[in-house]
């Protein structure tokens, strides 16, 4: 006679099967927990970059968007992109907005009538509007309340009066301008110069965007452009990569958290395991009872494999269900920092995924016990001394393996990110080792610590380590998701004390942009009267790109590299250029000398160390530099390092002065207040004096890096936060897995005497002493982890606040204890006759 | 014609654990007993007789010996093979019922018909169900039914797929003296009906005066067996080691 056939294994286990699922919940719960987190970042991930990709041409504000600074496009450049459709010019530089009582820097955007080429600008009160007519302006909000006008009031931007026509809700095109050093302000095309803002040297960067008439190749236009003009330095964006720093963030942030709730899922994973085992346990005079009707073992395995594939079916879709709702949501509290699709978003790739792990998890952990049930021997039914049951894993492997096969190529493959993807795997792989050996270390402890003299202690020690305990697991799982909030409490307050600490020391308060260099004298007078004491430092500024580099006579040049060497992003487009008498502050001399004071021969350049190594420049090699069209050429004399932490202005070219004596050019400074001190009415002052300089707060910079950075927190924290629920969801399986037992114990107790409050403490005895060793743990492993990414990764000094961090573990644990306890109460209110009755 | 013996083992013997904690339960046990034969196997407890129930069910397999069980040679078959061939072959009733507690009346007894592959399981799980006289219990749970009615479900389970072999140990253990005479009567009674063999362990010597055999066990070893009993309640009153397969399913 064959095997049970499939159809035949459904009926009786769906029979068998209680509609709610009774016995097999925390299967449920946690396959919800762990795919409902899976799905939730995955659908959300894929809605941005839906949102991305199909509104390319909004966001960039048209199909080619060509950049370049300190001068507009020329004829001839401005002729090849007007073959393939419209043009709109803009152009963006910092500036300051002022009015008789307050001054604030401000973005300033100029756009000509063409503007947007796609999308439309929607003003506060719901008006949709293009460019502002001429004496106009759309002011941000922010900027509207630091200056205090409102739609009808008139401000000043240099030297030109503007009225204020309305306040931005929507800037098509924000998200492809990306980081802002101010509030921004869209002024008509022509404002700046009418305000006496453009000036030979002045910094500001023009931007081109193309929409096509027809619809021409997209790469062979670029290529084109490119072509025609190598040596522009021209920075080209198209459609399909509208705000690629946006997009890498994206990609990156979602791949990540896709491996914290991996992480979460793997948590479940424990769950899923004890809630199994403990299911068909409790089905084991049933499986007898089979066997004894002529089930074979293959049966046995069919039928209850169906049972937890079908509990695991419904979690997973639960778990689904809610991904998909709570988007929205997620979507809401992004706010404004990134573009998403609105409402219901159903993204099948992403959806399928996190089916996927969580049914491939399921495999992995309900496997050992389903193969070990099929072991379980008739005769548990007519005698209670039946042989040990085999450990049976090695049937385990094939399902157990293949599932782990599975795991990693869905992880792995379409993963952006392979190998990191890979290695994260295999550390928490090793993680969850490390915990389970030593939570199998403490049970092992437990049973050899000596014996406490006062029994309830006695007891709860034995708890920790009687057959059946599932300290291991605990430990596990719970070390796990409490290890993550520590690590999270350590990076974040590391980060926050090493920025607190180096900003005030180190970092200016205002940098202040196109000073002309006739009047610098002037400039620290001003700043001196509003700001007595402050240290200013200033530095003249140009633009230019690196055309080539190398030894005399054999120079490679920048345009014919097909790829840059890696680390050589200063040979990409135009940088920052300067030059200075003396060794810049905070610099320091690697190779080579720096020249005297008053140097006058061939013109000479010192390189940042870290772009001489990657293109391999050497003292006595050749640099020539594109600045304002007119090529320049200089000889390397000294190798220098840089503290890029020192916040002030750090330039990876410095040259002779003699090198750009003739060329047009402002100073930039930066003006650092004295401790404690203030400069109220500064601003006003240099709006004034300066109309053509621009201001860049440093504060508000800091606040909103500070604000971006508690926004990633607070992402990693909900993803942790699943992590911890579905350690709590397998202490709670535990508990309930071994409340018969504790029922036991509790009712033999209170027969010989224990008062109810004697048997609370023996539960909390026990849930202390998981708790001490769960804290031990957590503060081991996720210190370790934390020191580690802040030394490592982010290369700053290891700084946690440990009051917050310890704070912050405690909080946990303390929920911890409350849902234990919580669990517990059911067998402190057993009554001892009725139980002895059952038990 | 003479039929084979339903059981017919040689020097069986058990032996559970090993090295010095090893206990041996059965000690060379020779039976044989023909089909649709009644036979009681008697003993204190501890004397071995679940073990030897469990032997000769295939429940459990012994350390040593030859079994041959409604034709199949239970020495050679493995675990999954000792299932399949209990599958309509063997019906075993058991002290404490043991009804799978999430299924109905109707569930329970369909079970072992659709593990042996029967088309028409449902509808013979409730004529079963009928003959046993609980036609109108069949979607109850084991929970809501009283401890007579529960091992009249376990016997419909049992005899329903028509086993030429039906096993009970102590089928009345768990139940009073009325309820449980009224199941041994049941018991007899669908044992007459379909004629297959009946092997009854039990305690009880007014049980097993009811049949026309009784093998009395005593530490592991057959202490007695006597045959030629009055068996006022079998259908066949042919010689203890050879007898028709009458009603045999």
């Amino acid at each position: 006679m064959n095997s049970l056939s499939w159809s035949a294994a459904w009926r009786i286990a769906r029979r068998d099967l209680n509609r709610r699922f009774r016995g097999l919940r925390l299967l449920l719960v946690c396959l919800f927990l762990g795919v409902g987190a899976l799905a939730a970042i995955g659908t959300l991930a894929a809605a941005i970059r839906g949102e991305l990709s199909s509104q390319g041409q909004v966001l960039l504000g048209g199909d080619v968007e060509v950049e370049v600074w300190q001068r507009p496009l020329t004829q001839e450049e401005t002729a090849l992109l007007e073959r393939y459709g419209t043009l709109s010019q803009g152009l963006r530089m910092q500036a300051m907005a002022s009015t008789d009582d307050a001054a604030t820097p401000v973005e300033l955007k100029a756009v000509d009538a063409n503007w947007p080429l796609y999308g439309t600008l929607v003003l506060q009160g719901g008006h949709r509007m293009g460019a502002p007519p001429p004496g106009h302006a759309w002011l941000a909000q922010g900027a509207a309340e630091r200056l205090g006008v409102s739609p009808g009031d008139t401000f000043r931007i240099g030297t030109a009066i503007l009225r204020v026509g309305g306040i931005i809700a929507e800037e098509p095109d924000r998200l492809s301008e990306g980081f802002q050093l101010g509030q921004t302000v869209i002024v008509p095309y022509d404002l700046p110069r009418q305000a006496g803002l453009i000036a030979p040297g002045s910094m500001y960067e023009t931007k081109t965007r193309l929409r096509f008439a027809g619809s021409p190749d997209l790469e062979q236009v670029v290529e084109m452009i490119e072509q025609r003009f190598p040596d522009a330095g021209l920075d080209i964006s198209t459609r399909e990569r509208a705000s690629p720093g946006a997009e890498r963030f994206v990609g990156r942030m979602g791949e990540f958290l896709t491996l914290v709730g991996l992480a979460a899922l793997v948590i479940a994973g424990i769950g899923i395991g004890g809630g199994v085992a403990s299911y068909l346990e409790a089905r084991r005079a049933g499986i007898a009872t089979l066997k004894i009707l002529g089930a074979s073992s293959g049966d046995i395995v069919r039928i209850y494999a169906l049972q937890v594939g079908a509990a695991a079916l419904a979690g997973s879709l639960a778990g689904l269900l809610a991904g998909v709702l709570v988007t929205p949501l997620l979507a809401q509290a992004l706010g404004e920092l990134l573009p998403v699709q609105t409402g219901f978003v159903i993204n099948l790739p992403a959806l399928l995924r996190a089916a996927l792990f969580g049914l491939l998890v399921a495999l992995v952990f309900a496997a050992p016990p389903l193969l070990r049930a099929r072991d379980y021997p008739a005769m548990a039914l007519m005698r209670a001394r039946v042989a040990p049951l085999a450990q049976g894993w090695r049937g385990a492997l094939l399902p157990v393996g293949l599932g782990l096969a599975g795991i990693a190529a869905v992880a792995v493959l379409g993963s952006p990110q392979p190998w990191l993807n890979a290695l994260f795997l295999a550390g928490a792989a090793a993680l969850l080792a490390l915990l389970a050996g030593l939570g199998a270390l403490i049970r092992r402890l437990a049973a050899r610590a000596p014996r406490p003299a006062n029994p309830i202690l006695r007891a709860a020690l034995a708890n920790l380590h009687r057959p059946g305990a599932a300290t291991s697991s605990l430990v596990t799982a719970l070390g796990f998701g409490l290890s993550a909030f520590v690590l999270l409490a350590a990076v974040e307050t590391s980060l926050d004390a090493n920025i607190q600490r180096s900003v005030p020391e180190r970092a200016p308060d205002y940098f202040v942009l196109d000073i002309p260099r006739d009047r610098l004298g002037e400039f620290e007078a001003a700043v001196e009267q509003r700001a007595p004491g402050a240290g200013i430092e200033a530095v003249p500024t140009l633009r230019g790109a690196i055309l080539a580099y190398g030894p005399a006579g054999e120079q490679i040049v920048v345009s014919q590299l097909e790829e840059l060497p890696e680390g050589a992003w200063a040979l990409r487009g135009e940088r920052g250029l300067t030059y200075a008498a003396r060794l810049p502050q905070g610099n320091s001399l690697v190779r080579g000398e720096w020249w005297p004071a008053d140097y006058s021969g061939s013109p000479l350049v010192s390189v940042d160390e870290e772009l001489a190594e990657a293109i391999g420049l050497e003292i006595g090699d050749i640099l020539t530099v594109g600045l304002l069209g007119v090529e320049r050429t200089a000889r390397v004399a000294s190798i220098r390092r840089i503290d890029w932490e020192s916040m002030g202005f750090n330039y990876v070219l410095v040259f002779s002065p003699n090198t750009f004596a003739d060329a047009p050019h402002n100073l930039a400074a930066t003006v650092a207040l004295p401790p404690g001190g203030t400069a109220s009415g500064l601003l006003g002052d240099l709006a004034r004096a300066f109309p053509s300089s621009s201001v860049i707060e440093v504060g508000p910079l800091l606040v909103q890096a500070r604000a971006i950075l508690e926004q990633v927190a607070l992402a990693i924290l909900a993803a942790a936060g699943v992590a911890v629920l579905a350690g709590i969801a397998v202490l709670l399986g535990a508990i309930a897995a071994a409340r018969a037992q504790r029922t036991y114990d509790s009712v033999i107790l209170r027969v010989l005497g224990a008062s109810s409050g004697q048997l609370l403490l023996l539960q909390l005895a026990e849930f202390v002493m998981l708790a001490a060793v769960l804290a031990v743990v957590a503060l081991g492993l996720g210190s370790v982890l934390a020191w580690l990414i802040v030394t490592q990764l982010f290369e700053f000094d290891w700084l946690p606040r440990w009051p917050r961090v310890l704070a912050v573990l405690g909080g946990g644990i303390a929920l911890v204890l409350v849902f234990a306890l919580g669990a517990s109460l059911p067998v402190l209110r057993a009554r001892p006759a009725q139980s002895l009755r059952t038990l | 014609m003479t039929s084979p013996p339903a059981i017919e083992a040689r020097d069986l013997r058990l032996t559970l654990g090993e090295g010095s904690a090893a206990v041996s339960i059965l000690k060379g046990i020779d039976l044989a007993v023909a089909a649709g034969e009644t036979l009681a196997l008697l003993g204190p407890s501890g004397s071995g007789k679940s073990s030897l129930m469990a032997v000769l069910t295939g429940l459990e397999r012994a350390s040593s010996g030859s079994l041959h069980v409604a034709g199949a040679d239970f020495a050679a078959l493995n675990e999954d093979a000792l299932a399949r061939a209990r599958r309509g072959r063997i019906g075993i009733v058991l002290q404490a019922f043991h009804l799978l507690p999430t299924m109905s009346a109707q569930e329970n007894v369909a079970t072992p018909l659709e593990l042996a592959g029967e088309p028409d399981a449902w509808d013979r799980a409730a004529a079963e169900l009928e003959a046993v006289g609980l036609g109108h219990r069949l979607s109850h749970y084991p929970a809501q039914l009283s401890g007579g009615e529960q091992q009249r479900v376990a016997i419909a389970r049992a005899l329903a797929p028509r086993p030429p072999l039906v096993f009970a140990d102590e089928p009345t253990g768990n139940l009073d003296a009325a309820t449980g005479a009224g199941i041994v009567d049941l018991l007899f009674a669908r044992r007459a009906e379909t004629g297959a063999t009946l092997v009854i362990i039990t305690h009880d010597e007014g049980l097993a005066a009811r049949c026309n055999r009784v093998v009395t066990l005593a530490d592991g070893r057959i202490a007695s067996d006597i045959t030629g009993n009055s068996g006022r309640d079998t259908a066949s009153t042919s010689s203890p080691v050879s007898g028709p397969l009458s009603g045999a399913a």
